[in-house]
């Protein structure tokens, strides 16, 4: 384990009262779970459907004056960043399976999004959230671009990885479409020898054209003829409120898992994992920020990074709350549970891009 | 006939592809479900939004329920039954239930009647006469299921009375006697229609545990060939051979039918083999979810995965999860991280119960979602795998 701060593991009697305390804490939560998160989610899901017609009326309607495109973009945006947060990355965990609404499912649910969600569901839910940042089996960690640990060595490539992250961030949906593609070295780079995919390459190549493509469709092409003498303000607008989108969920995200105090794991860390072993590591492996409730459902309540990774399939809707009970069990143990102000953990983000660029002095003084 | 179902196949398939290219949902409908829902609470795009008029008690533990279908249901054939979907705390939970009723007084009133047995412990069957009260809303599907009397093509929009051509033998047991009771109602309702013999064993525990008995004795004397009977099971004991030469010798001849519960119809078919009862005579339905007995969860239960139709047992002593249990049947459901994370491995549970190691808690009996890596079944369990 590499870490930033001099906090040992504790011992695995600790971590096993530990774990009975977050057990404990989820289920006091899922008794909670009922009516209200249900008709909380359809309410949702309610505003993000009169945002995103609302929205592409608005777009039409700037014919009239630019201040209804700039209106219609915005609605757009909004729409897209519930639908993709509080709304599809929720249900896809199986948040709100329980309900047994077909169209609310995290098996079934698809999102407005480039990425095909069953791609997204193997990565992201599998890979991701079982190795939490052990360098070699977490993808996502600097999904394969950044360099933001020591784990890996420096490369001449690194010295303008801001301006990689910054690119990736405005494109960062065709980046979670093409993680998986990517991981499996289907255009180019060397093929994986071995791979884990239950689909075959080429399902998997499909896959990623068919639904990037019916973005691109809907967006780029229907919509905008749709209303063809607004052709290009339309699609303009779609454009534009899709790399609004991109930058926001991009930031969420970055905050939530790189920000300087995260920790980084090897793969020998989650041999033989006990259960109190598996939340020590998914709390040093995230971080929080805070804010108002505005901010936690735009961010699909990803600004409780930690409590998502401890509960993934709990509501959402409830890691606020719980998130306090977590904070102080962490001080009981002394684990340590990062978080801050959310233009805080957004500069140590930074920071920690910047930091990277560079060989750590071992490495330079070797070089 | 098959012109117009291609063509209407096509638009369907066009349309569908027009959803989820724009909306990514299975339909507009979907889409615009929980805005549809503002207004009509309990909406649903691939269900019937329906009334109920009233819950009538029938005896300790049955009640039925009246129930004004929408206006797009389109109608069932005696015998058939419907799935059932109410929202309790959130959650859509559906059960099987038979029409109790006639197509022809649905004709006639646009009503129709279901019989429901409360399940001790159960979380559904207890609930739903308090809930549906004071007129509550519930779901209907389409009616499904062939149990229906051979040539009784009666849909409801068609009130012709096809005269039954082959004597009928009915063998109920319990609740089962709801598909019948809508059969029986039925035959009444049309008159003179029954050229052949009706007979109807019903079986019950005890005198006040058979249902509709003041309805099935007006029918017997609207209809001259049908004859009911009543057999308490605690006085004359279980369906056999001496009942059969008693209460109808020319069983034979006859189409049988039987309903009730799952032991009673093993019985009842083993009984009629040994008489060499053509298999094709025999027509039946289980009926109604097993009793939950989670004290029972030591017991070996049968998994059966539905639409690859294996099924296996499982061992007591040595408890597997549902996803080991798949994959030592050769099936291959996806799977993930094997610890009930990722959620990858969800299947429906179409009914059974199972033990969620991770949340360490029981299921409901009916249909649901589950996640396979991390539930073990504790009573037989039906998977759409």
């Amino acid at each position: 384990m590499s870490a930033a701060s001099n906090n040992a593991r504790p011992d695995s009697a600790t971590l096993e009262l530990f774990a009975q305390d977050l057990d404990q804490i989820r289920s006091n939560t899922m008794a909670k779970v009922g009516q209200k998160d249900a008709n909380y989610i359809r309410n949702v899901i309610r505003v993000q459907r009169v945002s995103e017609i609302g929205g592409r009326v608005a777009l039409v309607l700037g014919f009239i004056s630019p201040v209804w495109w700039v209106v219609g973009v915005l609605l757009l945006a909004f729409a897209k960043i519930l639908d993709n947060m509080e709304i599809g990355h929720n249900v896809m965990h199986g948040q709100y399976d329980w309900m047994n609404d077909p169209n609310i499912n995290g098996r079934n649910f698809e999102w407005d999004h480039a990425a095909d969600s069953d791609s997204w569901r193997r990565y992201h839910n599998h890979e991701h959230h079982t190795y939490t940042n052990i360098i070699g089996k977490d993808r996502d960690f600097g999904y394969g671009l950044l360099r933001l640990s020591d784990d890996t060595s420096w490369r001449p490539k690194n010295r303008w990885q801001i301006l990689t992250y910054l690119n990736l961030s405005a494109m960062f949906e065709l980046g979670v479409a093409y993680h998986e593609v990517a991981g499996e070295r289907i255009f180019m780079g060397k093929r994986r020898k071995t791979s884990s995919l239950p689909i075959t390459r080429k399902e998997l190549r499909n896959a990623f054209f068919s639904k990037a493509g019916r973005q691109f469709f809907k967006d780029y092409v229907f919509f905008p003829l749709l209303c063809f003498p607004m052709f290009l303000p339309v699609l303009a607008g779609n454009f534009l409120a899709n790399i609004l989108r991109n930058l926001w969920t991009s930031t969420v995200i970055f905050c939530g898992h790189f920000t300087e105090e995260v920790h980084t794991f090897s793969i020998e860390d989650c041999e033989n994992e006990t259960q109190g072993e598996w939340y020590y590591r998914q709390i040093l492996g995230s971080s929080n920020f805070e804010g108002r409730r505005w901010l936690h459902i735009l961010s699909g309540h990803l600004s409780c990074q930690i409590e998502h990774h401890l509960f993934p399939d709990v509501p959402a809707y409830h890691y606020v709350e719980m998130g306090k009970q977590v904070q102080a069990v962490c001080k009981k143990y002394d684990i340590p549970y990062n978080t801050g102000s959310f233009g805080k953990q957004y500069l140590t983000v930074v920071k920690r891009v910047l930091k990277y660029s560079f060989p750590s002095k071992i490495e330079a003084a070797s070089v | 006939m098959s012109i117009n179902t291609n063509t209407l196949d096509i638009r369907h398939t066009i349309w569908s592809w027009i959803a989820r290219n724009l909306t990514n949902n299975v339909s507009f409908k979907a889409y615009f479900e929980p805005l549809i829902q503002l207004f009509f609470p309990q909406w649903r795009a691939d269900r019937f939004r329906s009334s109920v008029i009233d819950v009538r008690r029938e005896s300790d533990d049955m009640y039925s329920l009246v129930i004004k279908p929408n206006k797009q249901w389109k109608g069932f054939r005696a015998g058939q039954y419907i799935e059932l979907t109410v929202e309790k705390e959130g959650a859509w939970v559906s059960r099987f239930f038979s029409i109790s009723s006639s197509p022809r007084y649905f004709n006639d009133s646009g009503l129709i009647e279901i019989s429901i047995r409360i399940q001790e412990n159960g979380q559904i069957t207890p609930w739903l006469p308090q809930a549906l009260k004071a007129g509550g809303v519930v779901n209907l599907s389409q009616a499904e299921g062939e149990f229906c009397l051979a040539d009784s093509t009666t849909i409801s929009g068609v009130t012709a009375s096809t005269p039954t051509t082959k004597p009928i033998l009915m063998i109920a047991g319990g609740s089962g006697i709801t598909p019948f009771r809508s059969m029986l109602q039925q035959i009444s309702l049309n008159g003179l229609a029954v050229s052949k013999p009706v007979s109807l064993m019903y079986y019950a525990r005890s005198p006040e545990h058979f249902l509709f008995k003041e309805a099935l004795n007006t029918y017997q004397q609207q209809v001259p060939n049908l004859t009911v009977n009543f057999i308490d099971t605690n006085e004359l004991g279980f369906f056999s051979d001496a009942h059969l030469l008693k209460y109808c010798d020319d069983f034979a001849i006859r189409d049988i039918y039987i309903c009730g519960p799952s032991p009673m119809i093993m019985h009842a078919r083993k009984v009629l083999q040994n008489q060499n009862v053509n298999q094709e005579q025999i027509h039946y339905e289980f009926f109604g979810p097993e009793p939950v007995s989670l004290e029972g969860s030591g017991q070996a239960s049968s998994v059966l995965f539905q639409q690859s139709g294996k099924q296996v047992t499982t061992n007591k002593d040595e408890p597997k999860t549902l996803l080991t249990l798949a994959e030592d049947a050769q099936l291959k459901p996806l799977s993930g991280c094997r610890i009930g994370v990722c959620h990858q491995c969800i299947c429906q549970k179409k009914s059974g119960v199972v033990y969620n190691s991770k949340t360490k808690t029981y299921s409901d009996t009916g249909q649901e979602e589950i996640q396979l890596c991390v539930s073990v079944p504790v009573a037989d369990v039906v998977l759409a795998l």
